[in-house]
C-alpha cells in the first residue's frame, strides 16, 4: 500500500515538475518540488525513512534530467540524511522555521551541483551561478515551499484518515 | 551508552554508503554510452503520458483564455501572423545567407541547391526535472529516426541538440544550458566564435578577438563545424558587448533567436 502511494506521489510530482512548474518560473528559476518533498520526508517521517525517500527522489530526478547521473542522488540523500538525523533537534512548526530549513537545503543542493560539475567534470558553469541563480532558487523555495509543506502535511493527514493502517509509517 | 554508539556508527555507515553509491552512479554516468539506461527508459515511459496530459490540459486552458475569453478573432489572427513572421524571418535569413555565399564564390562555383534537410516535427512534452540543466523532453524517439547529436530548431532559430534518444521520447539540451557550446560566425563579417550557454536566458560568445568590429544587433549563425549543427542556422543576436582594457577577447552576450519560453513544437533535423 505504502509503495503504491509513494509511486503515485512520485509520478505526479515529477510530471508536475517537468511540465507545470516552468509556467511559474521566476528569473528562469522554478520551484523544486523534489527538494521540498525530500525535506518534508526527512523531517516528518519516522526513523531513517527520509534518507531512503531522499535517495529515491534524487535517483528519479537524475534519470529525468539531462544532468550528470548521481548528482541529485548525492544531494537529496545527504539532505534526507541530515534532516532525518537532526529532526529531534529541529522545531518545524510555523512558516519561518520551515522557510529557513528550505533555504539551507536549497543552498546545499545548488552547491553540490556546482561543486560536482566544476570540480569533477570541469564543466564551464559561470561563477555568477553562485551569486544570482542559486540565491534566487533558494529564496523561491524558501518563500513558496512552506505553503507546499502545509499542503503535503494536510494530504498526509487526509491519507491517514482514509487508510489508518498506514499510521505506523508516518510519525 | 553502547546503543547510542551503535546508532552513531550505523548513521556513519549509511552516509558513507549513500555517498559511495552516488559517486558510483556518477562514474557510471560519465563512462556509459549516450543511450538511456533501463531505469531512465522506464521512468520516461511512466512519466511521459502524465506529462502529455498536463501539457495538453495547460495548452487547452491557455487556448480558452487566449482565444475565447479575451478576443477570439484578433488573438487567433495575431498568433497566425506571429508564426508567419517567424517563418518569413527564417526564409529571409536563409536567402540572405545564400546570397552571401554566391557573392563569395562568384561564378567559380555552382549555385548550391537548397538543402533538402530531412526533419521530424516533435512536440515538447516536458522540461528538465532539476533546476540546473536546461533540457526539454520531446515526444519522438529512436522509432521516429531520432538519434543523439541531431540538431533541433524552430522557425525562430536553433533550439539545441538531442543528447539522449529513447524509444518514444528524447532529451534535447538547449543552447542556453551551461554545458552547451556551438561553433558560430557573425553573419555579416564572418568572424568566428563559440556560443556557450550560461544556464540562464542568454548565451555568451567567446573567443571573438578584441579587434573585431561587433555591434549590438549583429546576427550570429552556426558555422557548420562540429558536426551537429548545419551551417547557416540562426543562433541569436548580440545584445551587449564588453571590451576589457586588457585581454585578447571581447565579452559578448547573445539573445537566442528561439523563444525558449514558449517552445511547443520543434523540428529535429535528421540529416
Amino acid at each position: 500500500m505504502i509503495v503504491g502511494i509513494f509511486t503515485v506521489v512520485f509520478i505526479l510530482l515529477f510530471s508536475l515538475q517537468t511540465s507545470l512548474m516552468s509556467h511559474f518560473s521566476v528569473g528562469g528559476v522554478t520551484l523544486d518540488l523534489a527538494l521540498i518533498l525530500t525535506v518534508y520526508c526527512g523531517v516528518l517521517l519516522k526513523g531513517d525513512r527520509g534518507i531512503w525517500v531522499g535517495f529515491t527522489i534524487g535517483l528519479i530526478q537524475d534519470c529525468l534530467s539531462g544532468s550528470l547521473l548521481g548528482v541529485n542522488t548525492l544531494s537529496k540523500s545527504i539532505i534526507g540524511f541530515t534532516f532525518s538525523t537532526l529532526k529531534d533537534k529541529l522545531m518545524v512548526i510555523g512558516f519561518v522555521p520551515i522557510s529557513v530549513i528550505l533555504l539551507a537545503a536549497s543552498f546545499f543542493d545548488g552547491l553540490v551541483y556546482y561543486l560536482t560539475l566544476t570540480l569533477l567534470l570541469k564543466a564551464p558553469i559561470p561563477f555568477s551561478f553562485l551569486f544570482s541563480t542559486l540565491p534566487t532558487y533558494a529564496m523561491y523555495n524558501a518563500l513558496v515551499g512552506p505553503i507546499l509543506f502545509f499542503f503535503i502535511n494536510w494530504s498526509k493527514k487526509w491519507v491517514l484518515r482514509k487508510f489508518p493502517l498506514l499510521e505506523g509509517f508516518a510519525q | 551508552m553502547w546503543r547510542k554508539k551503535l546508532s552513531g556508527r550505523k548513521n556513519i555507515i549509511i552516509l558513507v554508503s549513500l555517498v559511495l553509491a552516488s559517486f558510483a552512479l556518477m562514474t557510471f554516468g560519465v563512462k556509459r554510452s549516450q543511450s538511456p539506461t533501463i531505469l531512465e527508459t522506464a521512468l520516461m515511459w511512466v512519466v511521459s503520458p502524465v506529462q502529455n496530459l498536463i501539457t495538453l490540459t495547460l495548452d487547452s486552458a491557455s487556448d480558452v483564455v487566449d482565444h475565447y475569453l479575451l478576443a477570439v478573432a484578433v488573438s487567433e489572427e495575431n498568433e497566425k501572423l506571429k508564426h508567419e513572421i517567424d517563418k518569413l524571418i527564417r526564409q529571409n535569413n536563409e536567402l540572405r545567407e545564400e546570397l552571401r555565399q554566391r557573392d563569395r564564390v562568384g561564378n567559380l562555383m555552382e549555385y548550391q541547391k537548397e538543402r533538402q534537410l530531412k526533419s521530424v516535427v516533435a512536440e515538447v512534452i516536458g522540461r528538465d526535472a532539476t533546476q540546473w540543466a536546461r533540457v526539454v523532453f520531446i515526444n519522438k524517439g529512436t522509432q521516429d529516426g531520432i538519434k543523439e547529436n541531431l540538431a533541433v530548431v524552430t522557425n525562430g532559430g536553433v533550439v539545441g541538440h538531442v543528447i539522449q534518444a529513447g524509444l518514444n521520447t528524447s532529451k534535447v539540451m538547449l543552447i542556453v544550458d551551461g554545458r552547451s557550446s556551438v561553433d558560430t560566425l557573425f553573419s555579416d563579417d564572418r568572424v568566428a566564435g563559440i556560443v556557450v550557454g550560461t544556464g540562464m536566458e542568454f548565451c555568451e560568445m567567446k573567443y571573438v578577438p578584441i579587434t573585431a568590429e561587433v555591434n549590438v544587433g549583429d546576427q550570429v549563425i552556426s558555422s557548420g563545424l562540429g558536426g551537429v549543427y548545419p551551417k547557416g542556422l540562426v543562433m541569436g543576436t548580440v545584445v551587449s558587448i564588453t571590451k576589457a582594457t586588457q585581454g585578447l577577447f571581447q565579452e559578448i552576450t547573445i539573445a537566442p533567436s528561439a523563444d525558449f519560453g514558449r517552445l511547443e513544437e520543434v523540428l529535429v533535423l535528421l540529416s
